[in-house]
């Protein structure tokens, strides 16, 4: 797009340089010109908007866990395909597989490591972004159709743990998988369907251990990418994070434009672009929904991405590369006893994210693991379509939205505690036990 | 970009013509078939055969079971009941979510969420919502005991040997 300074070297000696602007196009900017172009013309960058707010930029306001579980989704992906190197999905051999990486495979022990951490990690991480969300009101118009990918992408992250923990093939795959599968069962009409679509057998074997390598490794992954790649498009077209109404601020020296007319502008009024950019200070590349940028009326408070936002960016990759690599190095990825199919361990437990699922199950089969689970879901699908108000967006636990982050921390902590009490204060058979 | 150039038919606003028709009924047909072929994956994956064990399986001759006694055959998923000269295969498979319940002195329980069954399979406590399925057994004409996982009978229905 722009060169920024002239090379002073000529001929063969330009090459390396010549080459180098060939692939990165721009050199380092060191305006500001320079720097939105970088933005702009860097495949990796040009997902980012040129600038970005500050109230976008404060850690206190994201905590940085979208990006985080982004991260952690990159770090499964390259750990998962180094392991599939490895592994088979065999009945007789995947066990096997797994000590081989125990005891042969060159790092194979961390790999694995990694890979269940960051899974564990993604399924925490993506819960709290949802959390965060909800208690910033940041799923308010026109933003309602990005939290329901969000919701979506919360199912399909537990959907892949869920079919990730069959491949080891111990006695936790195993039994989790019998108990999920017949959960799936429960559900009406399709139940028994589902369940034999899932296990490609009456029971768990070999099969469905086929099955699950096959959702996990291409499928799950292929919908969480596109879901994913929707979620941060949308985030951009719906006029980046969620922040507070500005006051309006006039700049000093700055000319005052005549306030317009539709202040919310919408992709339908796209037909009256040419009035609105005649009234306003810059160029316009394409229209955004959302409130417009006000030129001239506000301070501008936005900075520019690089190197602001790309700087925060690298910190949190490296947070939790290093956070994930910690953990890898300091506790082992637990594996059971090999598949035992006549005696299931006692008590069978599932992971710890499946807990609170577990201990609605152990009352009835129906409502604690298809009934109350489907209403959760709906009602957080329908969350932004029934909570219509325009206040508080942007800040944490906006006293005007007293009413809404109550009822959700409510359910929230429902659900932990319920994970709690299947975590620590069950033992044999399902009986109540205290952990002290 | 080129200017559609407006068909004279369409100039009755609301009025439906052929061209409406057509791309209603060919987007109809796209759409229909689209659905058609993602639906027809489905019948793909669901299996006509199945790898796993037999339904219907012979379990040995009647002298191998000594009368009273309670023994589970955990490969098969059922335990076989003799009492005097009368012999039942009753389900091991919790029906609450497939766990298999192990014999107890009471009849059955269930170690992964505390369903327990009596002697006969009926649920006296726990989250389980049925009782344990009793499967139909057979004297096949070499004389061992069939049992077809595929025909539940009547709990108390006894097969005499």
């Amino acid at each position: 797009m722009s060169i920024e300074t002239k090379s002073p070297r000529k001929g063969f000696l330009a090459l390396p340089e010549t080459i180098w602007r060939s692939i990165f196009r721009n050199p380092l900017p060191s305006s500001d010109y320079g720097r939105s172009s970088t933005s702009f013309t860097n495949f990796f960058l040009h997902i980012h908007p040129v600038k970005v707010h500050r109230h976008s930029l404060k850690p206190s306001y994201t905590m940085g866990l979208g990006l985080m579980a982004t991260f952690l989704f990159l770090i499964l992906v390259v750990t998962g395909i180094l392991l599939m190197f490895y592994y088979v999905p065999s009945s007789t051999q995947a066990y096997d597989r797994m000590l081989d990486l125990r005891g042969t495979v060159a790092f194979g022990i961390f790999l694995r490591n990694m890979h269940r951490w960051s899974a564990h990690a993604m399924v925490a991480v993506v819960f709290l972004h949802m959390c965060r969300v909800f208690l910033t009101g940041a799923y308010k118009p026109p933003r309602e159709f990005n939290w329901v990918l969000g919701v979506l992408l919360f199912l399909v992250t537990l959907f892949l743990s869920f079919t990730g923990y069959l491949l080891p093939w111990d006695q936790l795959a195993f039994w989790a998988i019998t108990v999920g599968t017949s959960i799936a069962g429960y559900a009406p009409v399709f139940g028994k369907e589902i369940k034999f679509l899932l296990l490609g057998d009456t029971t768990v074997g070999q099969e469905a251990l086929l099955r699950f390598y096959v959702l996990h490794i291409a499928v799950l992954p292929a919908v969480l990418t596109l879901l994913v790649t929707i979620h941060f498009w949308r985030i951009r077209k719906d006029g980046g994070l969620a922040r507070p109404e500005e006051e309006e601020e006039p700049a000093p020296g700055v000319a005052q434009p005549e306030p317009l007319a539709v202040a919310p502008m919408t992709m339908a009024a796209v037909a009256g672009a040419d009035a609105v950019a005649g009234k306003r200070t810059f160029g316009i590349q394409g229209l955004v929904r959302g409130p417009l940028n006000k030129v001239g009326k506000l301070t501008d408070r936005t900075v520019f991405s690089w190197p602001n936002l790309f700087q925060a960016e690298l910190l949190i990759f490296v947070i939790t590369v290093a956070g994930i690599l910690v953990a890898s190095l300091l506790f082992n990825a637990p594996l059971e006893e090999p598949v035992n199919v006549m005696h299931p361990p006692n008590p069978a437990k599932a992971p710890w994210y499946f807990l609170g699922l577990q201990e609605m199950v152990s009352y009835s089969a129906f409502w604690g693991g298809v009934g109350i689970p489907t209403i959760e879901v709906l009602l957080l699908l329908l969350v932004p379509y029934v909570d219509r108000k325009i206040a508080g967006v942007g800040k944490w636990f906006a006293r005007e939205r007293l009413l809404a982050n109550t009822l959700f921390l409510t359910f929230a902590l429902l659900n932990v505690i319920l994970m709690i009490i299947g975590t620590f204060f069950r033992g044999a058979n399902w009986e109540f036990v205290s952990p002290w | 970009m080129k200017k559609v150039v407006d068909h004279p038919e369409s100039e009755t606003p609301g009025a439906i013509t052929r061209r409406h028709m057509l791309s209603w009924a060919s987007g109809f047909g796209l759409f229909g078939s689209f659905i058609i072929t993602a639906l027809s994956n489905f019948i793909f994956i669901k299996p006509r055969a199945t790898y796993g064990q037999p339904n219907r399986f012979s379990i040995g001759k009647p002298e191998d079971f000594p009368p009273g006694a309670r023994i589970a055959i955990d490969t098969r998923r059922i335990c076989i009941v003799r009492d005097g000269d009368k012999m039942a295969a009753i389900s091991v498979t919790c029906t609450h979510l497939g766990c298999i319940v192990g014999v107890s002195a009471t009849g059955f329980a269930c170690p992964c969420h505390g369903s327990h069954y009596d002697q006969d399979g009926n649920v006296t406590g726990g989250p389980a919502p049925r009782p344990l399925p009793w499967y139909q057994v057979s004297l096949a004409p070499n004389g061992e005991l069939e049992v077809d996982k595929d025909v539940e009978i009547e709990p108390g229905a006894y097969l005499s040997v």
